[in-house]
C-alpha cells in the first residue's frame, strides 16, 4: 500500500501538468487543474495512512487506539476549499471570456504577446 | 499590550472587508473609499508599532493561548521579528497610497476596495506566519484575492487573458508548493517552522531536497524567476493601475522572502553543506532572470508591461541576494526590497496618471502627446534614476550592501549585473519619458502589445491631474530618497537580516519563548567603488536613453535598433498562452532539479 499511494499521486500529477499544457480549451484547462490539485490529496492521506488505523474520532474509541493521522486530512480539506474558491474564479472568468468573444479557446482569446 | 496588536493587521482589514463589501449597495461610493483608506491607515500605524517593538526581541503569538507543549508545536502562531516586520509596514504603507489613488478610480472596478483590503490583510499574514501551511493559506488567499484584482475589468479581453494565465500559472506553483510541504511533513511530522527546523538538523538526504526544490519552485512561480516569470507581463500590464502598485511594488518580492523565509527558518541545518551547489544554481537563476528581464523592459513599448518587465529584472537581482544563502546578504536584500517597492510603486502611480490624462500607454501613440504635463516627466526621471539605483535613492544603499556580502563567496561578478539591471530599466524608462513628455525624436517602433489599449480608468476631471493622484506618487518616490538619510540604516538593516537567519535564536523563541541575545556578527567591511560604479549606471542610463531616441544621428543605430526590437526568441516566448507557461514551468523545475542531482553531493 504505501509505496503505492505515491505512484498514484505522482500519475495523476503528470497528467494533471499534461492535461494543462495540452489543452486548447479553457474550460478543459480548468478542469485539468483540478486534476492535478487531486494528486495533492492523495499524496497527503497516503501520508497519513497508518495499516490498521482507524477513523481518528476519539468518541467511541479507547485513547491509544492505532489512528489515521488527522492533520493531514484537515490539510485535505483546507486544501480543497481554497482550491475550489480558485477554480470558481477561474471559471467565472472563462465565462466571462465567453460572453465577451464567444469563444473559450485560448488561441482565439489571445491579445497580449511579446 | 503590544501583544494584543499582532493579530490585527489581519484581522482588521478582513472585518473592514465584509463590511465594505455588505454595505456598499446601500452607501455613496466616498464611504467605501473611505473605509478601504481608513483600514489601510490602521494597518500602517498598526505594522509600524509591531515593527518598533521587534528592534528589541522578536515577537511569538500564539493563536488562542496555544502555546506549544515541550518540543511539539500544537497551535499556529504569528512570528514577529525585525525583517517580517519592515515587509508588512511596507505591504501596508504601499496599500494606504494606492487606497487614495483609487479615488479617482471609475465606481465600475468597486469590488476593488474589500478585495485590495484582504489581498493587504494576506500579504500581513503571510509575512509574520510561523506555520509552514498557514504561509500556504495565506498565500492562497492572496493569490485569489490577486487573480480577481487582476480581472477587474472584465469589460475588456485583455485583462480576461492575462488574469487567467495569472491563475492558472499561480494555482500550478501553489501545488507544486503544497507537494512539498507534504513531503516535509512526511519527514518531520511537524507544521511549525521553528519545530521542522530543530528536527531537520541531519544532512539532507534526497526527499528533503525534493521537498525543498517544489517549494521553492512553487514560491518562485511568484517571484517571476525565468522561466517561471511568463505570467508576470500579461498579469501586470492589464490590472487596475492602484493594484498594479501593490503587484509589483510587494506582491512578487513576497515571494523571493519566502523562499529566504523557508531557508533560514526549516531547511539551513540540513542544506548548510549543500552550500556551494545551492548558491550555484540559485545566483544562476538570479542572473539570467535580471538579464532576461532588463533585455525585455528595454524592447518594450506599453508603459505598464516595461514596467512589468523591470520588476521581473529586479526580482532576480533580489533572488540572487538570498541565492547567496548567507546572512549578510540579507540586509542588503530588505533595503532593496523596500526602496524598489517605493519606487516601482510611485512608478506605476505615474503610469496611472499618463492613462488618466493622455488615454494611452502605448509609446507609439504617446510620442509628444505629454508635452502639456509639467510635474509629472520629473516623477518619471525620479523614479527612473530610483531603479537605477543612483546615489541618494535606498536602492543605492541595499545594493552596494548586496555586493559587498557577495565578495566573500567569489561572487563579485555580481556587481555588474546590478549594472546592467540599473542601466537598461533606468533608460527604459528614460526613453519612455524623452519620447512621451518631450517628444524628442522619431516615434518609438510599435510591437504587438503596444498597440493594445486600455479603457480610460478614472474619471475626467478638467485639464489638472488630480492631487489624489500625484501626490501618493511623489511620496512614494520620495521617500525611497529620504529614508536613506536615517543614520545607522544599514547597520539596523543588517541586525535585522542576521536576526532573521539566526535558525538557533528563532527556534529557542518560537518554542521556548526565549528571547536569546543574538549571536554577535562582523559587519563588513565597506568597499571603495560602490558610489561611483552607481553614478556611472545612472549616467550610462542617460546615455543609452538619449542615443535610442537620437539614434538617426548615431554611429550605432543598427545596435540599437535591435535592442530596442528586443531578441526574437524572448518575444515569441511571452506567447499569451497559460499552457506554454505551465510547460516552462515543468521544464525549469526538471532543470532546476537536474543540477540538484548534478551538484548536490
Amino acid at each position: 500500500m504505501g509505496h503505492f499511494m505515491y505512484g498514484v499521486a505522482a500519475w495523476v500529477f503528470l497528467w494533471g501538468l499534461y492535461g494543462i499544457v495540452s489543452s486548447r480549451n479553457l474550460v478543459h484547462q480548468c478542469v485539468s487543474l483540478a486534476i492535478l490539485q487531486t494528486s495533492t490529496y492523495v499524496l497527503l492521506l497516503g501520508i497519513g495512512y497508518r495499516t490498521g488505523g482507524t477513523a481518528p474520532v476519539f468518541a467511541d474509541i479507547p485513547v491509544g487506539t492505532l489512528v489515521v493521522d488527522p492533520i493531514v486530512q484537515s490539510l485535505m480539506l483546507t486544501d480543497v476549499v481554497v482550491e475550489v474558491t480558485v477554480l470558481a474564479l477561474l471559471i467565472a472568468m472563462v465565462v466571462k471570456a465567453n460572453e465577451l468573444a464567444g469563444t473559450v479557446d485560448p488561441e482565439e482569446l489571445r491579445v497580449l504577446t511579446g | 499590550m503590544i501583544r494584543a496588536l499582532v493579530p490585527l493587521p489581519v484581522v482588521v482589514p478582513m472585518i473592514a472587508a465584509a463590511l465594505v463589501s455588505a454595505i456598499r449597495p446601500f452607501v455613496p461610493r466616498w464611504t467605501a473609499a473611505a473605509l478601504f483608506t481608513l483600514g489601510a491607515a490602521f494597518n500602517v500605524w498598526c505594522t509600524a508599532m509591531l515593527f518598533a517593538a521587534t528592534t528589541h526581541a522578536p515577537l511569538v503569538y500564539w493563536f488562542g493561548n496555544w502555546w506549544p507543549r515541550g518540543i511539539l508545536a500544537v497551535g499556529e502562531c504569528f512570528v514577529i521579528a525585525p525583517l517580517p516586520a519592515l515587509v508588512a509596514l511596507l505591504v501596508s504603507t504601499l496599500t494606504l497610497f494606492a487606497s487614495i489613488q483609487s479615488w479617482q478610480l471609475k465606481p465600475a472596478a468597486s469590488h476593488l476596495e474589500p478585495l485590495m483590503l484582504l489581498f493587504m490583510a494576506a500579504m500581513c499574514g503571510f509575512v509574520y506566519a510561523g506555520d509552514l501551511f498557514n504561509l500556504f493559506v495565506w498565500f492562497e488567499l492572496m493569490s485569489a484575492s490577486a487573480f480577481a484584482l487582476c480581472g477587474l475589468k472584465t469589460a475588456e479581453p485583455a485583462p480576461l487573458q492575462g488574469a487567467f494565465n495569472f491563475g492558472l500559472t499561480n494555482s500550478v506553483g501553489a501545488f507544486f508548493i503544497i507537494t512539498g510541504l507534504a513531503l516535509v511533513y512526511a519527514r518531520t511530522g511537524a507544521l511549525n517552522m521553528a519545530q521542522i527546523g530543530a528536527t531537520l538538523t541531519a544532512k539532507a538526504d534526497s526527499l528533503v531536497l525534493v521537498s525543498f526544490l517544489l517549494m521553492t519552485v512553487g514560491y518562485m512561480v511568484k517571484g517571476a524567476i525565468v522561466p517561471f516569470h511568463l505570467w508576470l507581463a500579461d498579469a501586470h500590464a492589464v490590472a487596475p493601475t492602484p493594484v498594479c502598485v501593490l503587484f509589483s511594488g510587494v506582491m512578487v518580492e513576497l515571494g523571493i522572502y519566502a523562499v529566504a523565509r523557508l531557508y533560514w527558518a526549516m531547511f539551513e541545518g540540513s542544506l548548510a553543506t549543500y552550500g556551494d551547489g545551492l548558491r550555484a544554481i540559485y545566483v544562476s537563476l538570479g542572473t539570467v532572470t535580471a538579464i532576461v528581464g532588463g533585455l525585455m523592459c528595454f524592447a518594450e513599448h506599453h508603459l505598464k508591461r516595461l514596467l512589468a518587465y523591470s520588476t521581473i529584472c529586479h526580482a532576480g537581482l533580489m533572488l540572487i541576494a538570498v541565492g547567496l544563502f548567507d546572512s549578510a546578504a540579507l540586509g542588503g536584500f530588505l533595503l532593496y526590497v523596500v526602496g524598489h517597492g517605493l519606487v516601482k510603486g510611485g512608478l506605476f502611480a505615474s503610469a496611472g496618471i499618463v492613462l488618466h490624462r493622455l488615454q494611452f500607454v502605448g509609446e507609439p501613440k504617446l510620442h509628444g502627446r505629454g508635452r502639456g504635463l509639467v510635474w509629472t516627466p520629473v516623477l518619471f526621471m525620479a523614479g527612473a534614476a530610483g531603479l537605477a539605483a543612483v546615489p541618494g535613492f535606498l536602492l543605492e544603499t541595499g545594493e552596494s550592501m548586496m555586493i559587498r556580502a557577495a565578495t566573500p563567496f567569489h561572487f563579485g561578478w555580481i556587481r555588474w549585473i546590478f549594472f546592467f539591471g540599473s542601466v537598461s530599466t533606468g533608460a527604459a524608462i528614460l526613453r519612455f519619458s524623452f519620447r512621451t513628455f518631450f517628444g524628442w525624436g522619431a516615434p518609438s517602433p510599435a510591437d504587438a502589445a503596444s498597440r493594445v489599449d486600455e479603457k480610460q480608468e478614472t474619471v475626467e476631471e478638467g485639464r489638472k491631474v488630480p492631487a489624489c493622484m500625484f501626490v501618493p506618487a511623489a511620496l512614494m518616490i520620495g521617500l525611497a530618497a529620504m529614508l536613506t538619510f536615517i543614520p545607522s540604516l544599514s547597520e539596523v538593516a543588517d541586525s535585522a537580516g542576521h536576526r532573521f537567519a539566526d535558525r538557533p535564536a528563532y527556534i529557542a523563541t518560537v518554542m521556548h519563548g526565549a528571547a536569546l541575545e543574538m549571536s554577535q556578527f562582523q559587519a563588513l567591511p565597506s568597499q571603495g567603488g560602490g558610489t561611483i560604479r552607481s553614478t556611472l549606471a545612472g549616467a550610462a542610463a542617460v546615455l543609452l536613453a538619449l542615443a535610442t531616441v537620437w539614434r538617426r544621428q548615431s554611429h550605432l543605430s543598427g545596435v540599437l535598433e535591435h535592442l530596442e526590437c528586443g531578441v526574437p526568441v524572448l518575444r515569441h516566448w511571452q506567447s499569451g498562452h497559460a499552457g506554454d507557461y505551465v510547460l516552462w514551468l515543468t521544464v525549469g523545475t526538471t532543470v532546476i532539479g537536474g543540477c540538484f542531482v548534478l551538484l548536490l553531493h
